[in-house]
């Protein structure tokens, strides 16, 4: 983490430059990313998204062009900070500096400005962050004064504001008009890398703030299920493939929310973190391949179906762990009705996964970056045909940065 | 008569293997050939399968005078304390002998009876399945493996029955074609006949699996002998004997076509001749009555005396008694020549079922006198069975007729008819009569025990079979209408039921001669005075039977048709079977509409309110957020304040 500050630096820097040669940008975005990479086998797949997204750029021509390469730099070096600072100041910075760049980002298009979604969406974002922040702060003065009663509060600010921020229901409204009118490859960045930080930091305040209270449970646990049932069910009716994708986000976001009922019992919060990374991996590979298909409407097949069929949970697919991972510590952690649902909304979501494939089983009309970008992904979701042990040993490592200094 | 506890002896697996595969595997040959090429060669592959049931035969007369009394056994699932039990004691070596001498002797009747049949490979191949099995039934100890033979038996005679399945020919169905009654179809086809066979005895089958499985998990052990039953009925008590004991009879009940399980035995009639005939006598049918014998000589009910088994063995009684006046009734008022044995068949079971059960009162004498009428009556009907399959060959004709014509004629066959009924009657001297007195003798035992009402049923019983016999004998060769006879060969066939008739004197030496026990027993019950004056009223009735063989009246038709039993077959259980087709089908309907329709429209419904939401307008999004957000922060609120 020494080198936080110089990748900063060089991303400031190249960010500047890019404005006259544009692959400045490029390099400063890689040079201060690798500065930032830690051996963990977490740290380096989110590396991989983040190499992904900035790939994935490569695709637009538009007013942003090269600055996007900083941004995409600048969301990777605070989400590798989030995972390791033990600092409540730190965390809500990484918090704002994860999530502000997007603002810009939504609005790049090839051609014009997109005024409208950036408003839609910054609208949200503040909102989310207002909430957020004050939760946390709160929850931690509620903590060290013992006062339970704000805590709850502060606890479902927090959770609000979480919820707001990654598009769960039934605080979605953002994300099908944002991903249907935005262009494709900014919404694949806002749908994969950005999405970390907020249940990181999520992660670490609750279960260092953690007062006990069932209630807290079961508002985490009635918010996850009805992000899955309005993502599962409004995805069903829906034919363009970046509203599918949208409700798909929707319900992906309300079964990682489902972890953080178990961050409370610390016993499991490895297995329930485990889970919620790997789902969280799973998405963001999955909506970068389908985004980029969308860029390009077409994709190519073989890759279609995998990752289709890893977004449904088919064995070995990463989807698949992802959502054992997360239905293991809610079995463990005895919150076997949440689980019951998880299931049910796993098969909901067969047919508009189908769908999706069906959209894009006859086109084959892609550029060659977009078409290596997919099987990048394709092949990605096939690396747990091994045992994904090492997302399990990642996590366990990861848990000693759990605690938030001086609480 | 002492039943000690049998010992384990040994003898050669060998013998047994060939007692049961033979008559199957030398049925193999016609029965692969057959579909191939039905010429000269493969019809003679038949004596093939008559040489496999004489080797079953022959075996059979070795353990009969060759094998001491005992349990031979042979390991199979030793782990669990199941193995292959072979007993050889009173009742199965007699039974033995029958079965293979009487199943040989109709295969030999079946060469010239079924020589220009369509379909010898399946015929060859279930009769020698059905001796197999009915010997395995015979000779087990093991319930398990007894069940396997069970089993054996309801498949052949669903074959056998149904063997004419193109039901292509008149002569082979039972009833007058097409006559109606009401909602029923009064006539009957071979292919209806064997699905009644099976479809009936598997009723019966289910409760009795599920007793021998029950028996098994109570006691630890399945071989009829060594079962402790004073101690099982003791320890489930008097509910529990009652149902384990009624499901188990569940099985022999069906299988010997006790009421109301009886019609299937009436349309049994649809199978060749030589099909009923086996089945009459030592198979099947017979099958029933000897479990429940075989199963009483071992429960030895006259030592247990708990008030749950005297409920079963009254139960028995009386069921038998009824089926027999039943079987005896209709048989007077048939008018097919097949359908009048078959009743008189059902009521000669109903016989052995009440002789049996009173063994519970009288004791083990009682079970002996049963065996002994079985075996009688054994010979005699299958005697009687294969006289009307030669007759119904040589009259084209299965309804009862003939007159003096037939009986100059045929008069070999008429005379054994005429010795097969009179025998069978019970007129005295001849074999019956003495069988009868001992029953009769029971039977006025039970007076004391009981009350009148079984010997009462008795002397009824033996004086209608009495007039129906000659009314068989009378119609056929004496005094029924003008018949067509189209005589040709038939050599084989009379050798064969005389032969079988001869049976039934050398059972009168073995009376007279007292080579057996029991023999004994029965002389000195046929001289006593009420066997004499019941052996009197018998001729009586024979001979009035003989004289006006004939009568119209209202209870005759009633008795015609059967008491109209078969609307248990035909109409009530069918309606009962549509009525839970029809339950299943609306739940079916419910289903496909929950699942095509409900469901679908119902998830299609919301989904479309969900993305209803998406107007694009940023004001309303904000007022859904904010309503969400400020009205779960004020339920939180108001819940931490607590």
């Amino acid at each position: 983490m020494q080198f936080a500050i110089p990748a900063v630096l060089i991303l400031a820097l190249s960010g500047a430059f890019s404005l006259r040669f544009k692959y400045v940008g490029f390099a400063g975005a890689l040079v201060a990313s690798a500065l930032m990479v830690v051996n963990n086998p977490l740290l380096l797949m989110v590396f991989v998204i983040a190499l992904l997204n900035l790939a994935s750029l490569d695709l637009m021509k538009g007013f942003l062009r090269g600055v996007d390469y900083t941004l995409v730099g600048l969301i990777f070096v605070s989400t590798s900070f989030a995972f390791y600072s033990q600092s409540l100041a730190f965390l809500l910075t990484m918090f704002v500096v994860a999530s502000v760049p997007t603002y810009m980002l939504v609005m790049a298009s090839d051609k014009e400005i997109r005024m409208e979604v950036g408003i839609k969406y910054i609208t949200f974002m503040v909102v989310a962050t207002i909430l957020f922040m004050i939760g946390a702060i709160l929850m931690v003065h509620a903590s060290a004064t013992s006062s339970m009663g704000l805590y709850y509060l502060a606890f479902t600010m927090l959770l609000l504001g979480l919820a707001i921020e990654v598009g769960a229901g039934p605080f979605h409204e953002w994300v099908p008009d944002v991903f249907d009118s935005a262009d494709p490859i900014p919404v694949s960045v806002i749908a994969s890398i950005a999405k970390f930080v907020p249940f990181v930091v999520a992660f670490k305040i609750i279960s260092s703030t953690y007062m006990g209270g069932d209630v807290l449970i079961l508002i985490t646990g009635i918010i996850a299920v009805a992000s899955m049932f309005i993502g599962n069910i409004g995805a069903l009716t829906s034919s363009k493939p970046s509203r599918i994708l949208a409700y798909s986000t929707v319900a992906n976001m309300g079964y990682i929310i489902s972890t953080l009922a178990v961050a409370l019992y610390t016993e499991y919060v490895y297995i329930a973190f485990a889970g919620a990374m790997l789902l969280l991996l799973t998405n963001s590979l999955g909506k970068i391949g389908f985004f980029v298909g969308i860029k390009e409407d077409a994709m190519p097949k073989i890759e279609t179906y995998i990752l289709s069929l890893s977004f449904i949970g088919i064995p070995p697919l990463m989807g698949f762990w992802g959502k054992l991972y997360v239905l293991a510590s809610l079995v463990y952690a005895n919150l076997v009705w949440i689980a019951f649902f998880l299931v049910i909304n796993s098969a909901m979501s067969v047919p508009y996964y189908i769908r999706l494939i069906r959209i894009f089983e006859d086109k084959k009309d892609f550029r060659k970056l977009a078409g290596y970008l997919v099987t990048v992904t394709a092949v990605l979701m096939l690396i747990t045909v091994v045992p994904p042990n090492w997302i399990i040993e990642s996590s366990r490592i990861l848990m000693k940065y759990l605690a938030i200094g001086g609480v | 008569m002492e039943t000690a506890a049998l010992m384990e002896l040994e003898l050669n697996p060998g013998i047994w293997l060939m007692l049961f595969f033979a008559p199957i595997l030398a049925s193999f040959p016609i029965a692969f050939i057959w579909p191939k090429r039905q010429d000269s060669f493969a019809r003679k592959l038949s004596i093939l399968s008559v040489l496999g049931l004489f080797v079953s035969f022959l075996i059979t007369v070795f353990i009969l005078f060759r094998v001491e009394e005992g349990r031979y056994v042979y390991p199979w699932l030793p782990s669990i304390g199941i193995n292959f039990v072979f007993v050889v004691d009173y009742l199965s070596k007699y039974m033995g002998a029958l079965t293979g001498f009487i199943a040989f002797t109709i295969g030999v009747y079946g060469l010239e009876y079924m020589k220009d049949d369509y379909r010898l490979g399946w015929y060859w191949f279930f009769f020698n399945l059905f001796t197999a099995s009915m010997l395995l039934v015979v000779y087990s100890d093991n319930l398990l493996m007894l069940l396997i033979g069970w089993e054996g038996l309801g498949i052949a005679s669903w074959g056998l029955i149904g063997h004419w399945f193109r039901d292509d020919d008149e002569l082979s169905y039972v009833g007058v074609i097409d006559r109606k009654m009401g909602p029923l179809k009064m006539f009957w086809s071979p292919s209806t006949g064997g699905w009644r066979a099976i479809s009936t005895i598997r009723v019966g089958d289910m409760p009795m699996f599920l007793a021998v499985a029950a028996i098994f998990a109570l006691t630890g052990t399945l071989d009829i002998s060594r079962i402790p039953w004073a101690e099982l009925f003791e320890n489930i008590g008097m509910a529990g004997t009652v149902i384990l004991l009624f499901a188990f009879l569940m099985g022999p009940f069906t299988k010997s076509a006790q009421l109301p399980f009886s019609e299937w035995l009436m349309t049994a009639m649809t199978g060749p001749t030589t099909v009923s005939a086996l089945l009459h006598s030592a198979t099947m049918v017979a099958a029933g009555t000897y479990l429940f014998m075989r199963v009483s000589w071992y429960i030895k009910p006259w030592e247990i005396q708990l008030a749950g088994v005297e409920i079963i063995y009254i139960l028995v009684l009386s069921l038998g008694l009824i089926s027999s006046l039943y079987g005896a009734s209709v048989a007077l008022a048939s008018r097919e020549r097949k359908v009048l044995l078959a009743a008189s068949t059902m009521s000669s079971l109903g016989l052995m079922f009440a002789s049996s059960a009173a063994s519970f009162w009288i004791g083990e004498f009682a079970i002996v006198v049963a065996f002994w009428y079985l075996i009688t009556h054994a010979f005699a009907k299958a005697t009687l069975f294969l006289v009307a399959g030669h007759i119904i060959h040589e009259t084209h004709d299965r309804f009862l007729g003939g007159d003096r014509e037939v009986f100059s004629k045929m008069k070999l066959t008429a005379l054994v008819t005429l010795f097969a009924t009179i025998t069978l009657a019970g007129i005295p001297p001849l074999t019956a009569y003495w069988v009868k007195s001992a029953m009769d003798e029971v039977m006025e035992k039970l007076v004391h025990e009981v009350n009148i009402l079984p010997f009462a049923f008795l002397v009824t019983i033996s004086v209608i079979y009495s007039a129906f016999l000659a009314k068989f004998f009378a119609l056929n060769f004496w005094k029924g209408r003008h018949v067509h006879l189209h005589l040709h060969g038939g050599g084989v066939m009379k050798t064969a039921y005389t032969a079988m008739v001869s049976m039934l004197l050398v059972l009168l030496a073995v009376i007279y001669l007292g080579i057996d026990h029991a023999a004994e027993e029965f002389i000195k019950a046929g001289t006593v005075e009420v066997s004499f004056m019941v052996g009197i009223l018998v001729l009586v009735a024979y001979v009035a039977g003989f004289i006006k063989p004939e009568h119209e009246n209202f209870i005759g038709k009633i008795l015609y048709d059967r008491v109209y039993v078969m609307l248990l077959n035909d109409y009530l259980i069918p309606k009962i079977g549509w009525a839970i087709a029809w339950i299943v089908d609306i739940f079916n309907r419910f289903l496909d509409f929950t699942a095509h329709t409900f469901i679908p429209a119902l998830f299609g419904g919301i989904s479309v309110s969900i993305r209803a939401v998406q107007s694009g307008s940023l004001e309303r999004y904000a007022k859904i957020v904010v309503s969400f957000v400020l009205a779960i922060l004020f339920i939180v609120s108001i819940v931490g304040w607590f």
